[in-house]
């Protein structure tokens, strides 16, 4: 199945996926991204595409 | 409008900088054809050092190739300035911005942990307020007089302002002091905001003095008193057991303050200002609050706020083919990435509906992409929905008086009158 992935290096903790994506993406309050998988990635292909530092992927 | 000539062309003339956009978006759609590394000599500033020079790097594709590489293209030696400054100053009043990794990677972690979505929610839920209570004493000015007033002063500058000093705790006897040493930070040396050119350094480390002492003020009144705002969670929060210095946090916020102020100041007035130039898209927008999302992505690209950022080859690199020694500079001109026609159709037209719209108005991919997007974005859509809402009858009344900066594509001021309903 089709999950999202984050690159702890390269994460800067923008937020900006969780802007796009509050459902799946939430910085928690050390800053650090925690993911919910969601039961359609099509629903977080924009906010992985906006990540600036390119942190997320979708992996099978 | 005349033709311009590749040879006639300099990025380093003040002059240039206050010309009309149209102007220089055709200056930047022959450079970015024909000369897309075009060389340039760096301007003079009175006691600093000129530098070999730097090349303008116009084309979309080019600008995210040395964004997304921050080990080959390195912001350390400065992202702000075209001359190298000496260190500690380039620290102090780039922050961030003019920081690698790891040292970036570990502060700004400690400012994200302070600036996520949810912590900016809480603290910026105020942003609507602001902007009907700023609308409202923008109405109160011009039912006074004539019905004239300035949307830099009396709309673009104070929306940002307060939201910003909101978040950080700012006394309001402060911010008046706030919004004059920041404007003196980010003038280019304008000479109407700096008098004597003599004295841009002075002047310019004078601002930055001013502000380090209100933080520093602020900081120590925080630790014995925490309160509920950025400036608390600034000097309590730690990452790896690690909280910012005095010297840190007093630098971050001068970058707050100015990038938070400036940026989204001239998003707002140069975008009232391109609707202006565009009715039938601003009333579109009055029409269909549904376009928000979309718009505030083509204001942002048709506005891009700050002009360029620079950086250094740390090695012998090569870019599209072509070679450049360690050490060569490059400013990255957003603006003539966001007008690049092999991203964007019809890179000339404002279309509020643009979609998919993948403008580097808040910079491209890569660890300095812009800190307080989310903040930017927020505040931009309210604002122009409480203008088509509340100022329906706001109509610019004269021409705008450009900020003579190659960094900020900035207005000082911009003329409109409310009408009145009619």
């Amino acid at each position: 199945m089709t999950r999202v992935v984050v690159d702890r290096e390269r994460c800067m903790s923008s937020g900006i996926c969780e802007m796009e994506a509050p459902e799946v993406f939430e910085l928690d309050d050390d800053g650090v991204l925690q993911v919910r998988q969601p039961a359609d990635v099509s629903q977080v292909a924009t906010a992985v595409r906006a990540c600036p530092t390119g942190a997320l992927a979708l992996v099978d | 409008m005349p033709t311009p000539t590749l040879d006639a062309i300099d990025l380093s003339d003040r002059e240039f900088w206050g010309a009309p956009p149209d102007q220089r978006h055709a200056v930047f759609d022959l450079l970015r054809r024909e000369s897309p590394f075009a060389f340039f000599a760096e301007p003079v500033i009175p006691y600093i050092e000129p530098g070999a020079g730097y090349h303008a790097v116009t084309r979309y594709a080019d600008v995210e190739a040395i964004s997304c590489r921050p080990a080959l293209f390195a912001s350390g030696s400065g992202a702000v300035s075209i001359a190298d400054m000496p260190p500690d100053l380039n620290e102090f009043y780039g922050s961030l911005i003019s920081m690698d990794d790891p040292r970036h990677g570990k502060i700004r972690r400690i400012v994200a942990k302070a600036f996520t979505p949810r912590v900016l929610e809480k603290l910026v839920g105020n942003v609507q307020a602001v902007a009907d209570d700023v609308v409202a004493l923008a109405r109160q000015k011009a039912g006074g007089g004539d019905g004239s007033i300035d949307v830099v002063a009396d709309l673009a500058a104070p929306i940002p302002l307060r939201v910003i000093c909101d978040m950080m705790g700012i006394p309001d006897d402060d911010r008046a002091m706030v919004l004059k040493q920041s404007n003196v930070i980010l003038s280019g040396g304008d000479p109407e905001l700096i008098e004597d050119e003599e004295y841009a350094v002075t002047a310019f480390l004078q601002a930055g003095e001013a502000l380090a002492r209100l933080m520093t003020r602020l900081a120590a009144e925080r630790r014995s008193r925490p309160a509920d705002d950025l400036t608390t969670a600034l000097v309590t929060t730690e990452v790896d057991g690690e909280r910012l210095t005095s010297q840190e946090i007093a630098s971050f916020f001068i970058l707050l303050l100015v990038a938070g102020n400036e940026t989204t100041r001239n998003a707002i007035s140069q975008g009232v200002l391109a609707l202006s130039e565009h009715p039938a898209e601003r009333d579109r927008w009055a029409a269909d609050p549904g376009l928000t999302r979309t718009a505030v992505e083509e204001i942002v690209r048709w506005t891009s706020p700050i002009t360029w950022m620079r950086r250094t080859a740390t090695q012998d690199v090569e870019l599209s083919g072509r070679s450049f020694p360690a050490g060569s500079k490059f400013l990255l001109f957003y603006g003539a990435a966001n007008r690049d026609p092999a991203v964007f159709a019809d890179p000339h037209r404002l279309d509020l509906a643009r979609d998919p719209n993948p403008h580097v108005g808040f910079g491209s991919r890569g660890p300095h992409f812009c800190l307080g997007a989310h903040l930017a974005r927020r505040e931009i859509g309210v604002a122009f929905r409480a203008f088509a809402e509340q100022l329906p009858d706001l109509e610019v009344s004269g021409e705008p008086a450009r900020l003579q900066s190659s960094f900020v594509n900035g207005l000082k001021r911009l003329p409109a009158r409310l009408t009145g309903p009619r």
